[in-house]
């Protein structure tokens, strides 16, 4: 018995050697190699040993199982392998063929404003599969910190950066003169109206962010400028300045309903960080159409396993702090009070 | 080279002073007066941190500059905690690591605040970057005493303080948990955020390597005990070199380009 546990000990510190090596090795090669890395046939061997080790480990060394703390870190470590492998696309695909359970594990969808669609375009091929139930899109829109930067770069390469606020006003030095902020556009079109063009902010579908500038040079001539976000870096040989004018988004909105039978049975607002949970999958805000914002692309993951690893994450975490905190803290506590 | 002429980069440059000048007099064998100038050097730090806040109006822990002031801020309550909970002696190493951070700080990474993109305005941002780097700060700490134990440097004669070889143990004994909870935190927000809860990008898989020498060294003392000091305090040098190219070597090279670019 004694020789089994000095081997089992070994074993386990040759096993968490070779993760090392193969997470390093993992780091070089890059996310996407490495997630196919770890899911190929032999890291499959290597994950199944390390679990049997840990389960060996258990029923060998009685410490294990007498000290909770360790208990709780080996059964967790335990759970992630077993979520992990549960999850895995080589058990999915066992899944589909013994069980003829077909799930989606992971893929996209895109929607349009106002649609309703159920097809989602798995990962990493153009196949099509349908989701037992359908997801509508009521809104999609994207918000901004606000205000807005304009920035100023003038031919001798000094630069500003000044928040776009209606009624601001920045000098720009002697030879540049004053500039005023006028107006902020959403979505910016032009009109004629008798001899006259006028800008205006149009409702609708489209986006045109734009800001109107008043330029004061030390002349006196006041100029009026329109520097628009999706179209910058427009100097004539004449500006003495240039001028852009960008936002930082702050948060991408899917607002969704999920359908079954024409009748709704779930709504929420997804975004980055706050995906909605339906029916074993999570629905992410993944990207959007960045020319008008009429249609969200969401993605759809499976939760196979997922169960299993935050079980195993809580014991692993309520393991390592009872094994070296708490039970230090419990018996220095008692030792005053004795 | 950054030199930072404002008041946030004033408030940096006067806490590494105050370190420095901590250090000299340690060094000294003036250990009052050493202590006495750590607590200015954290208090000005502390300051520094807070403005840095109140400037950016977030967690300031977006970047390395953000993350290395909250290293140096964070330097004397551990080091304060050790000494007093722990019996572990290492004050003159202490002030040196609180430099060493806040000199990057000061006059290498850009001071340039920025909004938090979307995938970082969560409420695990701020648990999950600050639990690591407090667990970043013990095993620094642990791996100062496990140098000194592999040159043979007697650390400390006082007796209320532990050898070494002890010291480095219990240093990791309480950054490991905060290092498990940084893994676990990390992993969890990526479920929310990108719909994976281990994605195999560079970061993940360097922290991944940086808990597993952690772990191989718990399992390798649990074995030989003391036998094999010099190995065991390989193990935990070993860790900290991992945690430098996790912290930094990631994003600051194009050779581990990754989801946590944005940290840079």
């Amino acid at each position: 018995m004694r020789k089994l546990k000095r081997m089992l000990m070994w074993a386990g510190l040759v096993l968490i050697l070779l993760l090392i090596f193969l997470s390093v090795y993992g780091a070089f090669i890059g996310a996407e190699r490495a997630r196919a890395f770890f899911n190929s046939l032999p890291l499959a061997v290597y994950w199944s040993a390390l679990t049997l080790t840990l389960m060996v480990g258990i029923i060998a060394f009685r410490r294990l199982i007498r000290v909770p703390g360790l208990l709780l870190i080996h059964l967790g470590c335990i759970l992630v392998l077993a979520g992990g492998i549960w999850g895995s696309e080589a058990v999915d695909k066992l899944r589909d063929k013994i069980l003829s359970i077909d799930t989606i594990r992971a893929g996209r969808m895109a929607i349009f404003e106002g649609a309703v669609e159920n097809r989602v375009t798995l990962q990493g091929s153009d196949q099509v599969k349908q989701l037992p139930f359908h997801v509508k899109l009521k809104d999609f829109r994207l918000e901004y910190y606000e205000p807005g930067n304009l920035l100023i770069q003038s031919r001798q390469g000094k630069h500003w950066k000044v928040p776009a606020e209606v009624g601001a006003k920045f000098s720009l030095g002697d030879d540049i003169g004053k500039l005023k902020i006028l107006k902020i556009f959403e979505n910016f079109k032009i009109k004629i109206e008798g001899d006259e063009r006028v800008a205006y902010d149009a409702v609708g579908p489209g986006s045109n962010p734009a800001v109107e500038v008043q330029i004061e040079p030390p002349d006196g001539e006041v100029a009026t400028k329109y520097v628009f976000e999706r179209f910058p870096g427009r100097v004539h040989p004449e500006d003495k300045i240039a001028f852009r004018y960008e936002r930082v988004v702050r948060e991408y909105i899917s607002e969704l309903q999920i359908t079954r039978d024409n009748e709704v049975v779930a709504e929420k607002d997804v975004q980055v960080n706050d995906p909605l949970h339906f029916g074993g999958y999570h629905f992410y805000q993944n990207s959007y159409d960045a020319e008008s914002g009429r249609y969200t692309i969401l993605m759809v993951v499976s939760d196979t396993g997922l169960n299993l690893v935050y079980g195993g994450y809580l014991m692993l975490c309520v393991g390592v702090f009872w094994h070296f905190w708490i039970r230090h803290l419990f018996v220095s506590v008692k030792a005053k009070l004795a | 080279m950054e030199i930072k002429y404002t008041i946030q980069g004033l408030l940096i440059y006067l806490a590494i002073a105050g370190y420095m000048l901590a250090f000299v007099t340690t060094l000294l064998r003036r250990p009052k007066m050493g202590h006495l100038l750590y607590l200015v050097g954290f208090v000005i730090s502390a300051l520094s941190y807070a403005y840095r806040w109140y400037d950016v109006r977030h967690v300031p822990l977006q970047n390395l500059f953000e993350v290395f002031l909250f290293l140096g801020a964070f330097s004397y309550p551990v080091s304060w905690f050790c000494r007093r909970f722990l019996r572990i002696a290492g004050q003159c190493a202490d002030v040196l690591i609180a430099v060493l951070v806040l000199v990057p700080a000061g006059f290498v990474f850009s001071a340039k605040a920025q909004q938090l993109p979307p995938a970082l305005q969560s409420w695990l941002f701020a648990p999950h970057v600050a639990v690591y780097m407090l667990s970043y700060i013990f095993m620094a700490k642990a791996t100062v005493q496990a140098g000194a134990q592999l040159v043979c440097m007697t650390y400390n004669s006082d007796e209320k303080f532990i050898s070494a070889e002890e010291a480095t143990y219990r240093m990791v004994c309480v950054g490991f948990p905060l290092l498990t909870l940084g893994l676990v935190l990390g992993s969890w927000w990526g479920k929310l955020a990108w719909g994976d809860y281990w994605g195999w990008d560079p970061k993940e898989s360097w922290s991944l390597a940086s808990w597993l020498v952690y772990v191989g060294y718990l399992h390798f003392r649990y074995m030989f005990g003391k036998k094999h000091s010099r190995i065991n305090s390989i193990w935990v040098i070993t860790g900290m070199v991992v945690i430098v190219i996790t912290l930094l070597w990631v994003n600051l090279t194009r050779l581990f380009a990754g989801l946590h670019s944005y940290a840079t």
